[in-house]
């Protein structure tokens, strides 16, 4: 299945990063080629909208940590939204739900 | 023991969807319970990744065979490549209480699969075989069936 993946600026200074399709080896690296710029341009708020995802591996839960780590040095907020069961699964057995900002929908990760 | 699936797909990223897609296919067709299932596509879909990466190298269109068993109430997976042989000491799980991005699939597949065992003695790559016992969750579908 290939990768969609598109911006939308819900707010100033937001960006939000809709991907659908599976993030896996074959395709996390173009999840990673959008969202390393997002992180050099003025952004408080960078969310990562997952519900159009269904299948993610090792790759891609790589490639969010990346971004994570990114946020943490830049300051900028980093947030997943719309977890699918299974993408909430992969998280949960590599213990990183927590280590992440989840939110149930986009409004909730706009408001707080 | 039932028939034996067999599938080979070339060791490129792109042909990880569609061994995901025959195995989910099977999976279904044994009443294997959807979060059980995705855990197995998973461990299957990391065990091709690291054939391509470490195994091959990288992307090219050496084979990958997959064989997929259902003995009983166990399921059973053999991935076959013929790439750099690993050792299968240095194969670990890393610490999860660091926060990095990499490393993880061998965590998933230790922390999902019952058995897992490498074998490289043989002129060529290596075979790696995977077992999940599927008793409860096969028979907890058989009594809601029954219901």
């Amino acid at each position: 299945m290939s990768i969609e993946l598109k911006l939308e600026h819900p707010a100033e200074n937001t960006v939000t990063v809709l991907v659908n399709g599976d993030i896996d080896m074959g395709s996390s690296t173009k999840v990673r080629d959008i969202l390393a710029p997002l992180f050099q341009e003025n952004n408080k708020a960078i969310i990562v909208d997952l519900s159009g995802v269904s299948y993610i591996d090792s790759s891609g839960i790589a490639t969010l940590v990346e971004g994570l780590q990114w946020s943490h040095s830049s300051q900028n907020k980093f947030r997943l939204v719309s977890l699918t069961p299974g993408v909430k699964d992969v998280f949960e057995i590599a213990r990183l739900l927590t280590v992440f900002e989840v939110f149930d929908t986009k409004e909730q990760a706009l408001v707080e | 023991m039932s028939q034996p699936i067999k599938l080979s797909i070339p060791s490129h990223p792109k042909y990880l969807g569609l061994i995901r897609k025959v195995l989910q296919e099977l999976l279904d067709y044994h009443e294997v319970p959807d979060e059980t299932a995705r855990r197995l596509i998973l461990c299957v879909d990391e065990a091709c990744s690291n054939v391509i990466k470490h195994g091959y190298g990288g992307p090219c269109e050496e084979p990958i065979e997959a064989t997929f068993f259902f003995d009983g109430d166990d399921f059973k997976v053999q991935i076959r490549d013929y790439g750099k042989q690993c050792d299968s000491s240095q194969i670990k799980p890393r610490c999860l209480d660091q926060i990095k991005p990499g490393g993880l699939g061998t965590h998933f597949i230790n922390e999902i699969m019952d058995e897992v065992s490498y074998c490289t003695e043989r002129a060529k790559g290596t075979l790696l075989t995977m077992v999940k016992k599927l008793k409860n969750e096969l028979t907890s579908v058989q009594e809601k069936n029954k219901e």
